[in-house]
């Protein structure tokens, strides 16, 4: 009898669990797909949105390729890849010296916690005047240090957490068995804190390539990255919508594949070890 | 012997005679291509400019190839962007160690702030040397925009006067007065279509299109120099406007702008709209938006006359790489000539002298009439200096009475002030 | 001599960290400051001038920034609160789920890798009234509800944000479900007690910890909204979604006034770095309690 019931309440909560992943699964999907459709209307097509089967014309995505947003796009990885590369270095190595020797104490700690939740309002402006004396501004390094000031603390933080997941006596071990320090952090350390490592770039590269309100000030022409290229379809007459959807999916697809990839690996990079804190 | 030593020196003399003269060819040759009105088919350059996605920009685009004829060497570069990346990109520009353009065009709001910070350059001399220019020719208004501190900082390009356009099907009395206006729209109101389409939105729509009312209720924006929005033509303007947007407006359009206003009124949704006086070929054009509808559209002034003037005018950066390439495409498009050529593509005017050019008003002398009536009528929202901030403010405190947060009288008040104080910085 | 190595090799690591946070965050932290004491103008740049502390007294007295610490104030509150409970409903639903998992996960994940931006036009013309499909669907039920009309546009923006962010604290929230050990469930199991009692008494405590970071880390987060006023509402209807970030913007950069914006940004700092404190110090008790 209190089998039964222990049977359909479990049940019932299952339920109730997969409709809600149901709901938001569709939630998700169906804006993109309307991108999609979207992307391929012309401008009378897309006047109306229930519109399902029509001739499909290619004139929005031939807009967007001849528009310069490839080159946008290229921008923003470059922004991105080189913004990662730095923090994984430097954050790494500072990120251990904290979590094993505590350098720099509780302090530390707290500055990078800072950093990181510093509203970007406070920090564009000196940015943007800085670029201006040094006759920087609309360039892509205009963008790219202050995009450092964001994507090193996060990295930083998180690879805190990683490290201070790895127990000491692991790297004890590692030297009392004759490994110098160095040693010791490349062949047991750093294996160990590597899905960590991942998880950090990956939440790190994605944030820059999000970012827009940096390079919407600092870059706002010439070296326009993706999301800056985006907000300009942002428009006065809205003939241009096709071409809107598209320059979304742009920036949209390449993101899609990548969680589709790194989600699992993300979860149990996380739960490693950031969260710890 | 002596006679062969005079020709020996004569010789000399007549060689050094021949090579200063030549010299002084040359240097006379190179010295005259600064100076634009000499020699000015042979200037080269390339030349970059920004530019709206409007009518006017690809009919300057569809001139191009004409002005080569004449410019062979001058190239002209146009990039397009939406309204709201322009003046960014230009700030940027101006700012920057090596402009993006060589070209640049304004808005009205923009001239004041930039001649003040030295972004582009006074261009009195280059008109003064440009032989058959007639600056007095472009209409009053239009070059005062154009000027800041009694200098020359833009030439017109097109304007953007506003007026009212309807549907010449369902009006058959062009209102004279703002209450025949109300009257009118909420008499055409039904259950599928509205009256009138009205651009609320907070910011610049809003001022831009209840402007206009402020006008057709016999109001002024400046007395002496300073705003001043707490008089009785104002408040009625602003209850006519809030009592037309509940009775006459689409419905839950507090937050339309231009493109929603323009899709319901060539889509049978709305019978009017007030609008940019060159929206009216573009409604009208048989292969555009409006479908069925093209042909039924007519241009009215604004009723007792008055409407809100906006306009574009070329200017020169300060730092651009091609000044003299770009005065030479400047002053051949914006010449009586070149006012011709763009008008009659469709370009909307800016010079007296086209109004009576039977070329450039041959596909429809009425409406040409009515945007003579409206140039001769029309004021800019703003003058002087911190425009885009000014206009906001208004339009911001015009959309909060609109959406009912503020009373009339309290938001023409915080209107004011706002106004006042954001100029006088 | 150990204690010698040990120290240049700290220097030697923690160096290029203090080096480039110092150059990226604390340099243009004390830059932001000067700034905010001048009257610095994009367009009259060579006439700056000194004006101490005049800009935050202006920024003091403005309603119109009071009005946008109290908008901000209220979408944090209003979209964290839905984000983290349906984000925990769906990470516990998630960590039950035993078949095609990887693939609902990367789904459900996906909106928060999208740049924000994208989101926001992307909505700004799905809620169109003219043009969007959500509209035109609930004109067919004879419905019409104005998205982005007067007391209306915040709710929206808020049900943009749990569109994009739910899916960041469940994967937090999925992160510290799996991390948990088992032991103390499968004791529950045993005695027989019911999920909503395991759910209650072992679950969320357990949590707690990764909850706090949670909260922190997206609340922090959600004052800096910026992108979807910036894509769809500019702040209207008048001044009702002028969020900070976005009215800060719109006073330095659309408006020249770079100074002011300095001293807007930086009261507003002070405001986040005092939450910062306040929230950080409760994460601290909760780990100490565990």
């Amino acid at each position: 009898m209190s089998t039964n019931h222990l049977f359909r309440a479990r049940l019932t909560w299952t339920n109730l669990g997969n409709g809600l992943l149901v709901l938001m699964g569709l939630s998700v999907v169906l804006p993109f797909f309307w991108l999609i459709l979207g992307s391929f209307k012309t401008g009378a097509q897309l006047n109306d949105p229930t519109l399902l089967l029509f001739n499909p014309t290619l004139e929005n995505w031939n807009e967007i390729f001849r528009s310069g947003v490839l080159e946008s796009t290229w921008r923003s990885a470059m922004v991105a890849f080189i913004t990662v590369i730095f923090s994984i270095i430097i954050g790494s190595m500072g990120a251990y010296a904290i979590s094993r020797y505590r350098s720099g104490g509780n302090v530390a700690r707290f500055s990078i916690l800072a950093a990181q939740v510093l509203p970007p309002a406070v920090l564009v402006f000196p940015f943007l005047e800085i670029s201006y004396q040094l006759r920087l501004n609309d360039t892509v390094f205009a963008v790219l240090v202050p995009h450092l000031s964001f994507v090193l603390p996060v990295v930083t933080w998180f690879l805190i957490g990683f490290f201070d997941a790895v127990p000491r006596e692991v790297e004890e071990q590692a030297l009392v068995d004759g490994l110098s320090r160095i040693q010791a952090l490349r062949k047991v350390v750093i294996p160990q804190v590597s899905p960590g490592i991942g998880a950090a770039a990956i939440f790190g590269f994605v944030l820059s390539w999000n970012d827009l309100f940096y390079a919407l000030i600092l870059a706002p022409g010439n070296s326009a990255t993706l999301p800056v290229k985006i907000a300009s379809f942002n428009t006065f007459r809205g003939v241009e919508l096709g071409a809107m959807c598209a320059a979304i999916l742009v920036a949209v697809v390449p993101v899609l594949f990548m969680s589709f990839f790194i989600q699992k690996r993300l979860v149990r990079g996380i739960s490693g070890g950031a969260i710890k804190y | 012997m002596k006679g062969v030593k005079v020709k020996k020196i004569s010789k000399v003399v007549r060689l050094i005679a021949a090579t200063t003269a030549v010299a002084v060819v040359l240097v006379g040759c190179t010295s005259s291509s600064e100076e634009p009105a000499t020699d000015t088919t042979a200037t080269s350059g390339t030349v970059r400019v920004l530019m709206e996605g409007v009518p006017d920009t690809d009919i300057v685009s569809g001139l191009l190839a004409e002005f080569n004829a004449e410019y062979p060497n001058v190239k002209i570069e146009i990039e397009t962007a939406s309204y709201d990346q322009m003046r960014d990109k230009y700030v940027a520009s101006f700012t920057a160690a090596e402009p993006t353009y060589d070209l640049a065009i304004l808005d009205n709001p923009w001239v004041g702030d930039f001649a003040k910070a030295g972004f582009v350059k006074p261009l009195d001399n280059l008109i003064a040397s440009t032989n058959g220019y007639d600056y007095e020719d472009f209409t009053a208004p239009l070059r005062a925009i154009g000027e800041a501190d009694g200098q020359i900082y833009g030439v017109p390009f097109y304007n953007y006067a506003l007026g009212l356009i309807y549907r010449s099907d369902l009006v058959s009395v062009e209102p004279t007065t703002l209450d025949e206006l109300a009257a009118t729209a909420k008499s055409l109101t039904t259950a599928g279509r509205a009256g009138i389409a009205m651009q609320p939105q907070k910011g610049y729509k809003a001022f831009e299109e209840w402007g206009n009312y402020l006008f057709a209720a016999g109001g002024t924006l400046y007395t002496d120099g300073k705003v001043k929005l707490t008089t009785p033509e104002a408040r009625k303007a602003l209850q006519t406007y809030i009592a037309m947007y509940k009775s006459s407006a689409p419905k839950n359009s507090l937050n339309w702008g231009f493109d929603d206003a323009l899709r319901s009124v060539s889509s049978d949704k709305s019978v009017m709209m007030v609008s940019y006086n060159w929206m009216l070929p573009t409604l009208n054009n048989p292969e555009g938006d409006s479908g069925a509808l093209a042909g039924k559209f007519k241009l009215a002034t604004m009723p007792g006359g008055k409407q809100v003037l906006g306009s574009w005018h070329w200017a020169i950066p300060s730092n651009s790489s091609a000044s003299d390439a770009a005065w030479a495409f400047v002053s051949w498009i914006s010449s009586k000539a070149g006012e011709v050529k763009r008008v009659t593509a469709g370009g909307a005017p800016t010079r007296t002298s086209v109004f009576n050019d039977p070329t450039a008003t041959a596909k429809d002398p009425n409406y040409f009439t009515t945007i003579s009536k409206i140039l001769s009528n029309a004021e800019p929202l703003c003058q002087g200096s911190n425009c885009d901030e000014m206009i906001n403010a208004v339009g911001t405190e015009l959309n909060a009475a609109f959406a009912g947060k503020k009373s009339v009288d309290d938001a023409l008040r915080a209107a004011e002030d706002q106004a006042n104080k954001i100029q006088a910085d | 001599m150990y204690e010698g190595v040990q120290m240049s090799l700290r220097l030697r690591l923690m160096l290029p960290l203090v080096v480039v946070f110092s150059a990226s965050v604390g340099y243009p932290l004390l830059h932001a400051f000067y700034l905010s004491l001048t009257n610095y103008k994009i367009t009259s740049r060579g006439d700056t001038k000194i004006v101490w502390l005049q800009q935050y007294i202006a920024t003091l007295q403005d309603p119109n920034y009071w009005s946008s610490l109290r908008v901000t104030a209220v979408f944090v509150i209003l979209a964290v609160f839905i984000e983290f409970w349906l984000g925990l409903f769906v990470a516990l639903a998630l960590q039950k789920q035993r078949k095609i998992k990887d693939l609902t996960r990367s789904f459900l994940l996906a909106p928060m890798f999208v740049t924000p931006i994208a989101i926001g036009l992307m909505f700004r013309f799905i809620l169109n009234q003219q043009l969007g499909v959500i509209p035109t669907f609930l004109a067919k039920f004879g419905l019409a509800y104005d998205f982005f009309g007067p007391g209306k546009a915040l709710f929206t923006i808020v049900l943009i944000d749990v569109w994009q962010w739910t899916p960041f604290m469940v994967l937090l929230l999925l992160a510290g479900l799996e991390g948990l050990s088992k032991s103390p469930f499968e004791a529950a199991k045993i005695d027989g007690a019911s999920a909503l009692f395991t759910f209650r008494k072992i679950t969320l405590p357990m949590l707690m910890p990764v909850i706090s970071v949670a909260i922190l880390i997206r609340s922090l987060d959600a004052m800096k909204i910026f992108e979807y006023v910036f894509a769809i509402t500019r702040g209207g209807p008048a001044i009702e979604t002028m969020t900070i970030q976005y009215y800060t913007y719109q006073t330095g950069i659309q408006f020249y006034r770079l100074g002011l914006a300095s001293a807007m940004s930086y009261l507003m700092l002070i405001i986040v770095m005092i939450i910062a404190v306040i929230l950080f110090r409760r994460v601290e008790a909760t780990r100490k309690n565990q």
